[in-house]
């Protein structure tokens, strides 16, 4: 009686388990905390795909963007890592140096919508495997004031197309009184990577980069790369139309183009943004130009998305929810709620982009767009730089010198990689 | 009633050594967890290079040397350290006295002063950044707008003019130590006995003589004790560096506590961040050592 009791009980319990085990927890930390963005994830996305798919339940974080290379490294360290988590194109190549990412280029196969990416999957490509879901994108573009070009006698709806351009116009728009800058011809950030990524863009448009064809040797230190630095430090140096005010860490200050303080500056989509918030009558001037042209018409873009951990145990329900963040209904939300680029083709339309020329001068930018360099020593290789390109800033070093002591520097991370 | 002494001397010990350690474990099970334990790996990870997404691999002394013998920033960052530190306590020493002398007596609302000089030091470290931050902002900022109003001088960049950086942020560190150093000076005064200064007086020494034979030799342990901590928290300054100015410009304000926050953090250096943090240690410890000695032989 006994031993039918146990085998009849042990029975029910086999014949339940599937039951319970159909339910699988997914974890997805997205990153930055914007309000609108955790509302739309949270009220609308999750319970959406969560009805959708009953056998899968979503556990959702939010990390703010300092945190989270942390916060991911000290997961993996510990055997906690989420199964899909959010971060930057140039987290690509880190993360799967070091065998942390599942390569999604089977699963794309069979996603008819891959094709609407277009060319930001390649943001997480990688040793010619691709890693990434793109969710976001952000590029730099030069910003200006309409009503201050009017005022120096220039054509607002013809901004700057070549260095040339640029440099007169800079010259222009400048205000100086009793011999000091009241306002800046372009406001140009003197340290960090800001600094490093306008450097960027003007080394790409002269037909410059930043490593050899293998990403064995730093070539940014060319005549073309120097020349690009040259044109950046002489605004400051030469001309005098830009100020050497130190912007690192202080992004609580008002925006200087709301202030009046400058007439021009490169900016990201964010940016316009905190003008926009700061002062709705000034963001009226605001108007957003292409990219200048030299040997290339050409800026930085980049793409932020989402990634599939390697130490996933349910990487089939993973690619569910994948595939549903990056649905086009869920970027349309997803962008409209933090004013970000979607990197959709088809979402190039969307209503919030038609309804701001600004943000659609930066969706059509991203046709001349470029990604920051993916190697696995990404991060210390920009600091590097940037350090260096900091010194030219200031005139502790002449660009020349300056970009072959970076690249001499470079080369030792990249040896050690 | 009987003690543990008895129960030591006539019952049986082991029972009163259980109930000895059963009392620490709190404790010591406490900074096991979350000090000897992470120093103890840490220590073992300075020999290795680990980035925590790949396990680490031994490399023995490769660290040290490298971060002694060829890695500039760590000695510019061991230089604003010192500099720091030489700026900062000194001035800190001098203020908190002064204020403590002149809180130090009976008159109506001078628990105010006392409050108002302590406030700083309960301020949360980024707080205060944030609102030094704005203070030394070069356009809009408090000291700017005071400056060019009443002595007509043209805007100060405080924390972006390489020469200035470190020099502001001392002045804020300074401000948010002064209440701190001024209370144990204070509790200092208060325990000089008055019969000193009346024999003094009797004697026909000035205030200065008093002050200079009488309050600053009382005052010696206390002036040993702020040096000391002093030392260790300004070696170990990372807070308002990362708040304020990230090591900029020009690695102007980079301090050896934020460059080990930059290799461990930004580039997942974990071997060489832990490196630095011993070599800190025996720097700081090698420090408070001078310090021990010196005031050992001096009295």
């Amino acid at each position: 009686m006994k031993r039918i009791l146990a085998v009849a009980v042990f029975s029910v319990l086999l014949l339940s388990m599937p039951v319970f085990a159909q339910k699988t927890t997914v974890t997805v930390w997205f990153a930055g905390t914007p309000q609108g963005f955790m509302d739309v994830i949270n009220n609308e996305l999750v319970p959406e795909f969560e009805a959708a798919n009953p056998n899968i339940d979503l556990t959702v974080s939010f990390v703010p963007w300092g945190e989270l290379s942390t916060k991911l490294a000290t997961a993996f360290a510990g055997g906690v890592a989420p199964d899909v988590f959010m971060h930057g194109g140039a987290a690509t190549a880190g993360f799967a140096a070091s065998g942390r990412l599942e390569p999604l280029d089977s699963y794309l196969a069979g996603w008819p919508d891959a094709a609407d990416f277009g060319a930001t999957l390649e943001s997480g490509l990688y040793k010619g495997k691709r890693y990434l879901v793109p969710m976001f994108g952000a590029g730099r573009l030069l910003v200006y004031r309409a009503d201050f070009f009017r005022e120096a006698g220039l054509d607002p709806a013809k901004p700057p197309t070549t260095w040339e351009e640029l440099r007169a116009a800079a010259t222009a728009l400048a205000v100086k009184k009793d011999g000091r800058l009241v306002r800046e011809g372009l406001d140009l950030p003197i340290a960090g990577i800001d600094a490093q990524q306008i450097w960027a863009g003007l080394l790409w448009q002269n037909g410059g980069d930043f490593f050899n064809e293998d990403s064995t040797k730093a070539v940014f230190n060319s005549p073309e790369g120097v020349a690009a630095l040259e044109f950046l430090v002489g605004f400051i140096h030469k001309d005098g139309v830009t100020d050497t005010r130190y912007d690192v860490g202080q992004s609580t200050a008002p925006p200087p183009m709301a202030l009046g303080k400058t007439a021009m500056f490169f900016a990201v989509p964010e940016e316009l943004n905190q003008i926009k918030t700061y002062s709705p009558e000034v963001y009226k001037e605001v108007r957003v130009a292409l990219p200048l042209k030299r040997k290339a018409q050409v800026t930085l873009y980049s793409f932020s998305g989402l990634f599939l951990s390697k130490d996933s145990k349910h990487k089939a329900q993973a690619w569910e929810a994948i595939k549903f963040f990056g649905s086009k209904s869920s970027l349309a939300k997803i962008n409209a709620s933090m004013g970000t680029l979607p990197p959709r083709k088809s979402l190039a339309t969307a209503d919030f982009i038609a309804h701001d020329p600004n943000i659609k001068a930066f969706v059509e930018g991203m046709q001349y767009g470029k990604p920051n360099p993916n190697i696995p020593t990404w991060v210390k290789c920009r600091d590097a730089l940037s350090r260096y390109i900091e010194k030219a800033i200031f005139g502790q070093l002449s660009p020349k010198e300056a970009l072959d002591q970076a690249a001499a520097e470079v080369d030792k991370i990249l040896a050690q990689q | 009633m009987k003690t543990w002494r008895y129960y030591w001397r006539n019952g049986d010990r082991r029972h009163v050594m259980l109930m000895g350690y059963l009392f620490i474990c709190p404790v010591v099970i406490y900074s096991l967890v979350t000090a000897f334990v992470p120093m103890a790996v840490s220590f073992y990870l300075s020999f290795t290079r680990y980035n925590m997404l790949t396990p680490a691999k031994w490399v023995g002394l490769a660290n040290y040397r490298t971060i002694l013998f060829a890695d500039d920033l760590f000695r510019t960052a061991l230089r604003n350290t010192a500099q720091y530190a030489v700026e900062v306590l000194p001035a800190n020493i001098i203020l908190s006295l002064g204020l403590a002398v002149l809180v130090n007596r009976a008159i109506r609302g001078i628990t105010l002063f006392r409050t108002a000089y302590y406030l700083p030091v309960v301020t949360s470290i980024i707080a205060a950044s944030m609102i030094w931050l704005w203070i030394y902002q070069p356009d809009a900022g408090l000291l700017n707008l005071l400056l060019s109003r009443f002595f007509h001088l043209p805007p100060i960049d405080w924390l972006g003019n390489p020469r200035l950086a470190l020099h502001s942020l001392v002045l804020m560190r300074v401000w948010k130590g002064v209440g701190w150093n001024m209370v144990l000076y204070l509790a200092g005064l208060q325990g000089i006995p008055g019969y000193l200064y009346e024999a003094a007086k009797i004697d026909g020494a000035s205030p200065a003589q008093q002050f200079r034979a009488i309050t600053w030799p009382m005052l010696k342990p206390v002036t040993y004790y702020i040096i000391i901590m002093g030392l260790i928290s300004t070696f170990q300054t990372f807070g308002e560096i990362y708040a304020m100015t990230r090591g900029g410009p020009l690695d102007s304000t980079t301090t050896v506590g934020f460059l080990i926050y930059q290799r461990a953090f930004s580039y997942f250096e974990m071997g060489e961040a832990s490196a630095i943090a011993f070599i800190l240690f025996v720097i700081i410890f090698g420090l408070s050592l001078l310090n021990v000695k010196y005031f050992q032989y001096r009295g």
